[in-house]
């Protein structure tokens, strides 16, 4: 690795993870300050969720309302969207702009012709994703864990909130790895960002549409959603191995593919 | 254009300091003759058989060339000849199909960054970092190597070809942002600078001092490649040239040889009608008839034998004289 690359790298991408920080715990705060609401009409609510059809609330990701009305059910139900579809977003973005943006900025020139291998160059630019993935997650998470401390009405697992945060980031280190391996794949430099947000949502409507019907249940199985257990008041709520396998060995392939087409890639500018 | 006398006293003594600074700067490069010596005789870039395809479509074919340490070497075709190409591979950008290519012996995929850390590269696109403003980006680029008082020199660079380094960079007009692209190649006292097309956008007083630039430097021992479609400046800057068309270098040599070369420039004018197909003479080229029985042509056999063929011939004037390098060029183009 480079520091020099590193730190400048770090230090251009610091403002866009500073803004989709602050947008993503806003979105948590203000979703957990409706908690309270909720508890107040509690029997209101139940009475809204038994007319809603079940596939709906499936669909919402909600196994049943009691669950939903726990603090961390409510947290988990709720923030999916923010910490682990925009947290997606955001890792799907900055990984698949890292190098490519090089080439449509016709910057490569630049890098390229300083003293540095292809692989400093990537290992530079991957530990800037992976810090910039990590601070997202822990600083959201840190904003969702106080806000779950200060909306509460009893008390929550730790451990399950920590899994829940666990998975949310192995999901959005996973994206990461994906757009990564986008961008090395694009032989003429142009912007991917449009197709990979488009990526990130599709599967995330693959996955809600799986769980809603049982036809294509089974598609389900090719979103990286469906690999993340939200089920976080479950008694027995734990790491799945298979699941945490999938993400880190698909997370490790895709880097690995990445680094071997980035180290032999022609850059056109 | 109208130059005053003072500003022209200015440039002047611009152009003295800034020649100064460059011999205090790199007075410890090349001090002995012996050394230099040592240098020229060493190929500083070894191309072998050099080839790059793009899927089917030619990129260069076939290319063999060898540079000597401290020339300035001027590589010259159109638009699509393989120019960059060929630097590109150099530079690692992209990885040749065939062949090798070295620099100062070692190899330009295999070990590109210890090749880096003595090359300086001008792109043809002056296209810096947008949101970094010009001393930003100098000092990123001068923290890869190990430049003594690298920001003094940073701003003795930034003075002589006047840039205002708190400027951003995406406000700068096209000019300035080669300038910038210059001073980042110039920054670690690189031993080669490879350079394509590097003066699109300066204007000609800034194209003099970064000539001089290149003059002051090369005594000093570095060597310079020079890849351009402009004729003129690679004549006023090379020693030798090659000449690349279609992927394939087509002629490499000294630029003073290529215009003392049999080469010639004939126009004759005849006293009577000559038909153009009677002059088949081996050796012609670019046969041209104008009014009042004038042919011209470029001829590139033995003048005796010409001489010989037109003494039959009723001759009302006769100029052999040396073609422009430009005419040399399209000869050699046509071939």
């Amino acid at each position: 690795m480079n520091r020099n690359l590193f730190l400048k790298e770090f230090e251009k991408n610091s403002l866009s993870l500073i803004i989709w920080t602050v947008v993503i715990t806003i979105f948590i705060s203000v979703t957990m300050a409706v908690y309270p609401v909720f508890l107040k009409n509690q029997s209101k609510i139940i009475g809204i969720m038994n007319i809603v059809p079940s596939e709906l609330l499936q669909f919402k990701g909600i196994s049943n309302t009691k669950d939903f009305l726990s603090v961390l059910g409510f947290y988990a139900v709720n923030n999916i969207i923010y910490m682990m579809v925009l947290g997606s977003i955001y890792a799907i973005v900055l990984s698949s702009g890292i190098l490519l943006k090089e080439e449509y900025n016709k910057t490569a020139e630049y890098l390229l012709t300083r003293p540095l291998t292809r692989g400093e160059i990537f290992i530079s630019k991957l530990t800037v994703i992976g810090l910039n993935i990590f601070l997202l997650n822990l600083v959201t998470s840190v904003a969702g864990l106080i806000c779950l401390e200060l909306v509460k009405n009893e008390p929550f697992s730790i451990r399950a909130f920590l899994i829940l945060s666990l998975y949310s980031l192995l999901l959005n280190i996973l994206f990461g790895t994906i757009g990564l391996f986008l961008s090395v794949l694009v032989k003429r430099p142009k912007p991917i960002t449009a197709f990979s947000i488009g990526l990130v949502l599709i599967f995330y409507f693959i996955f809600t549409l799986s769980k809603i019907t049982e036809g294509i249940a089974k598609i389900g199985y090719l979103s990286p959603f469906r690999y993340v257990n939200t089920d976080a008041i479950n008694p027995a709520y734990g790491i799945d191995f298979w699941h945490l396998a999938y993400f880190i060995g698909l997370s490790v392939l895709l880097t690995g593919l990445s680094y071997r087409i980035y180290k032999r890639k022609d850059i056109y500018i | 254009m109208y130059f005053n006398k003072g500003y022209l006293l200015e440039l002047w003594n611009v152009r003295a300091t800034f020649n100064e600074i460059i011999a205090n700067r790199t007075s410890c490069q090349y001090k002995t003759k012996d050394n230099k010596a040592r240098i020229m005789n060493n190929a500083i870039i070894d191309i072998k058989d050099l080839t790059k395809l793009y899927g089917k479509a030619r990129g260069i074919d076939n290319i063999n060339l060898e540079i000597g340490e401290g020339e300035i070497f001027g590589f010259i075709g159109p638009n699509g000849a393989g120019k960059s190409t060929t630097i590109r591979i150099l530079m690692n950008m992209i990885f040749p199909t065939g062949g090798t290519a070295k620099i100062m012996g070692m190899d330009v995929v295999r070990e590109t960054k210890k090749i880096k850390r003595q090359v300086g590269y001008i792109p043809s696109d002056a296209n810096a970092y947008s949101s970094m403003d010009v001393h930003e980006f100098l000092s990123y680029c001068i923290r890869f190597y190990r430049v003594h008082n690298g920001d003094q020199w940073i701003h003795e660079l930034a003075g002589l070809f006047e840039l205002d380094l708190k400027r951003k960079i995406s406000d700068l007009s096209m000019g300035n942002r080669k300038k910038v692209s210059i001073v980042q190649s110039m920054l670690h006292h690189p031993k080669l600078l490879i350079l394509d097309e590097p003066t699109t956008g300066l204007d000609p007083l800034m194209q003099s001092i970064f000539f001089d630039l290149l003059r002051t430097e090369n005594r000093k021992g570095m060597t310079i490649f020079f890849s351009s479609h402009i004729l003129g400046e690679v004549q006023m800057l090379c020693k030798r040239v090659a000449i690349i068309k279609e992927g394939k270098i087509i002629k490499v040599e000294n630029i003073e040889t290529l215009r003392k070369k049999q080469l010639k420039k004939v126009n004759i004018e005849f006293a009577e009608e000559r038909k153009m197909e009677s002059f088949s003479i081996p050796g012609i080229d670019g046969l041209t008839s104008g009014p009042d029985n004038i042919i011209t042509f470029m001829y590139s056999g033995d003048i005796n034998e010409l001489i010989g063929i037109l003494s039959g011939n009723k001759i009302n004037n006769l100029m052999i004289e040396e073609p422009s390098l430009e005419e040399i060029f399209m000869h050699y183009y046509k071939l």
